[in-house]
């Protein structure tokens, strides 16, 4: 975590989530300091979001494949042409849902106290579960995102540059909750968790796309169980460690 | 370990099974455990005794019932099985806010004025938690683990094709299965247990002496479960205060009128023995916590058990005969000749000396000697033998042997036949 991020990270502590999400996005971020240009950063930053909230709502109705950028535009009520001011493609949009829905979990983990002293699994459980309330609105496009991201060509597949920049910051804020828990040093397992946690991560978002019962009750509890166990084989290789 | 684990996967869906969280910590802990048992040389019995009592899922809570009556366990165990909980998986802060806020729609800490994170009870298939409404109520809040539901139906489903020989023989009529599951299911939901507080806390004001929550609807679904917080100690820390004789008879006889005064005025009861379920103050007074079990007798069956009740008459008369035959006619079955020397035998080894019918004696049963426990283990084993087990009496006799538990545990005297024929 950059220092930068910290510090930020430290002036929303108590705020809530709402705020949290807003949290101003990679490129945003050098907008967002206070000064002469804040009202028009702001007014930028309101066009943004403005821009995605129109691009998610027909994500979710029409399906990603669909949704035209001029559709979005329309929605949003600006100009096509603005709409390529602040992203290069819908791709681009979904993929600054994404770096969102990444930073407000994490800053959601980071800005609770009391997570602090938690156990790995709750840490991790809490991230996730982060993740998902964020995901919670737009289900149906989720879905579609992932398969859209199989494309070898998709700025959302795994190897795009961003795509993967996003995943390493996520793994490395992953690799530090274990740290914290875990000290590397007697954890035999612990540098191939975060690539373990990443595979686990997307079988949990499988398993939460597919979870019919009711309040998606069976994902809280594949979390907690699972979660639970992938924990103590962590701890079971500390005795394997040096 | 292993196969029990691999039998816990048998027919299981993608919720998995609740036996199945009891064993995944069985498991998780099982290194540390061996390594405990290798150093003190515990003896493999007692280790069998211990993982049956860390299953304590919903064939636990059968097999208390059940098992009773089969002779595979020492007597010991079946009296603690029956007061056994349908504890769930411990959750930390986070589930449980997630757990809330899911039911609630929004998070513990907003909908109550403070809500602590840490539960400080186990309840059944959940935790509770004490929290201050913002009008200033202090509450008890249960939060239920989720996905509990499906998990049990999946154990019902392993239990059936695991029983089939069983039901086959006769021993366990699936009546028997089927009051079970349906009581057992009915306790996941909350919004049912609220309903049972809600009659209790009305029907049981007559007696005085008894404290009933106060449901709090606004703050309820069926998840979660928010009542007023009861004042009173668990039986070990009410002991634990050495209190006199006279008023643990006191004590003896209000949990033994409860018991009589809801079997046989309100035809309903609070049916599960759990000794998390009762608080005990310095004066005797009870509070009842745990309302997931309620059992509502039949119009019928109370009919058939209030002429059993202090039958005054020879045991060994064909009237009595015919008495025990319309036990059975009730759920279509037919009194085996095995089955009736079986109950005869009940009733004069163990009801008619603990309940004596003979009006003119004063009589205080003394609840301290074990001997009578032993009676009621061996009469119910015989009866199971005999095939004799009735459905519609399977959580009264729970809650019969539970409330035996403690009037033992009280070193009780109780006056029970008295009790019994003020409300027969």
């Amino acid at each position: 975590m950059t220092t930068s991020r910290k510090s930020a990270a430290r002036r929303r502590v108590g705020s809530d989530k709402v705020q949290a999400a807003r949290k101003p996005s990679r490129s945003g971020r050098k907008t967002a300091r206070p000064g002469k240009g804040a009202t028009r950063a702001a007014t930028k930053e309101a066009i943004r979001e403005n821009i995605v909230k129109a691009a998610l709502a027909l994500f979710q109705t029409k399906g990603f494949d669909a949704t035209t950028t001029k559709a979005i535009a329309r929605k949003a009520g600006i100009a096509e042409g603005t709409v390529f001011n602040y992203f290069k493609s819908k791709d681009d949009i979904a993929l600054h849902f994404f770096e969102q829905e990444v930073d407000q979990a994490m800053a959601a983990v980071r800005d609770n106290p009391r997570l602090r002293k938690a156990p790995l699994e709750e840490k991790l459980f809490a991230l996730i579960h982060a993740q998902l309330e964020y995901l919670a609105p737009y289900e149906r496009f989720i879905g579609a995102a992932m398969i859209h991201a199989l494309k070898p060509s998709s700025p959302l597949g795994p190897f795009s540059h961003r795509a993967m920049e996003l995943r390493h910051r996520y793994l490395r804020f992953v690799q530090e909750l274990i740290d914290e828990s875990l000290p590397q040093k007697d954890n035999a397992f612990g540098f191939l968790a975060p690539e373990v946690f990443w595979i686990y991560y997307m079988g949990a978002l499988l398993y939460w796309l597919y979870d019919a019962s009711e309040g998606k009750q069976n994902t809280l509890a594949f979390l907690d169980r699972s979660l639970n166990l992938g924990a103590a084989m962590l701890r079971q290789g500390k005795r394997y460690g040096r | 370990m292993r196969r029990a684990l691999s039998m816990a996967n048998i027919g299981v869906g993608v919720a998995g099974s609740y036996l199945g969280y009891a064993l995944q910590r069985a498991f998780l802990g099982e290194a540390e455990r061996e390594r405990k048992l290798k150093a003190t040389h515990t003896r493999a019995a007692r280790r069998m005794a211990d993982e049956m009592k860390a299953l304590r899922g919903a064939a636990m809570k059968f097999g208390q019932t059940l098992s009773l009556q089969a002779g595979t366990l020492p007597d010991e165990t079946l009296v603690e099985l029956a007061s056994l909980q349908m504890s769930a998986p411990p959750m930390h802060a986070s589930l449980v806010r997630a757990q809330f806020k899911q039911s609630l729609g929004d998070e513990p800490e907003k909908i109550f004025k403070e809500f602590s994170p840490e539960p400080f009870a186990a309840a059944s298939l959940g935790q509770v938690h004490k929290a201050l409404t913002h009008q200033g109520d202090r509450v008890a809040v249960k939060i239920q683990y989720p996905g509990i539901q499906q998990s049990l139906a999946n154990d019902f489903k392993m239990f059936r094709t695991l029983t089939k020989p069983a039901q086959a023989s006769g021993h366990i009529p699936r009546t028997a299965i089927d009051e079970v599951e349906q009581q057992i299911l009915a306790e996941t939901d909350y919004r049912k247990e609220a309903d049972n507080i809600e009659f209790f806390h009305q029907r049981l004001e007559p007696l005085g002496f008894i404290e009933v929550p106060r449901v709090l609807r606004k703050y309820s679904s069926d998840k979660v479960l928010t009542m007023s917080l009861m004042k009173g100690q668990h039986l070990d820390d009410w002991l634990a205060r050495r209190p006199g004789q006279k008023v643990r008879n006191q004590l003896g006889e209000r949990l033994f009128e409860l018991f009589y005064f809801q079997l046989l005025q309100v035809e309903a009861l609070h049916a599960d023995p759990h000794w998390g379920n009762y608080l005990f103050t310095n004066d005797a007074r009870i509070s009842l916590v745990d309302f997931g079990c309620a059992k509502y007798m039949s119009r019928a069956t109370l009919g058939y058990l209030r002429s059993g009740f202090l039958y005054p008459g020879s045991i060994h008369s064909p009237e009595f005969r015919r008495l025990l035959e319309k036990y059975y006619e009730e759920e279509g079955r037919e009194l085996q000749p095995a089955t009736r020397r079986a109950l005869i035998r009940f009733a004069g080894n163990f009801y008619r000396k603990v309940y004596p019918p003979d009006a003119g004696r004063q009589m205080a049963f003394d609840f301290g000697d074990p001997q009578f426990l032993k009676d009621f283990l061996a009469a119910s084993k015989e009866l199971f033998r005999t095939k004799g087990v009735l459905s519609e009496l399977i959580f009264m006799a729970r809650a019969e042997m539970g409330m035996y538990q403690t009037l033992h545990r009280l070193k009780a005297k109780v006056r029970t036949s008295e009790i019994v024929r003020k409300y027969l």
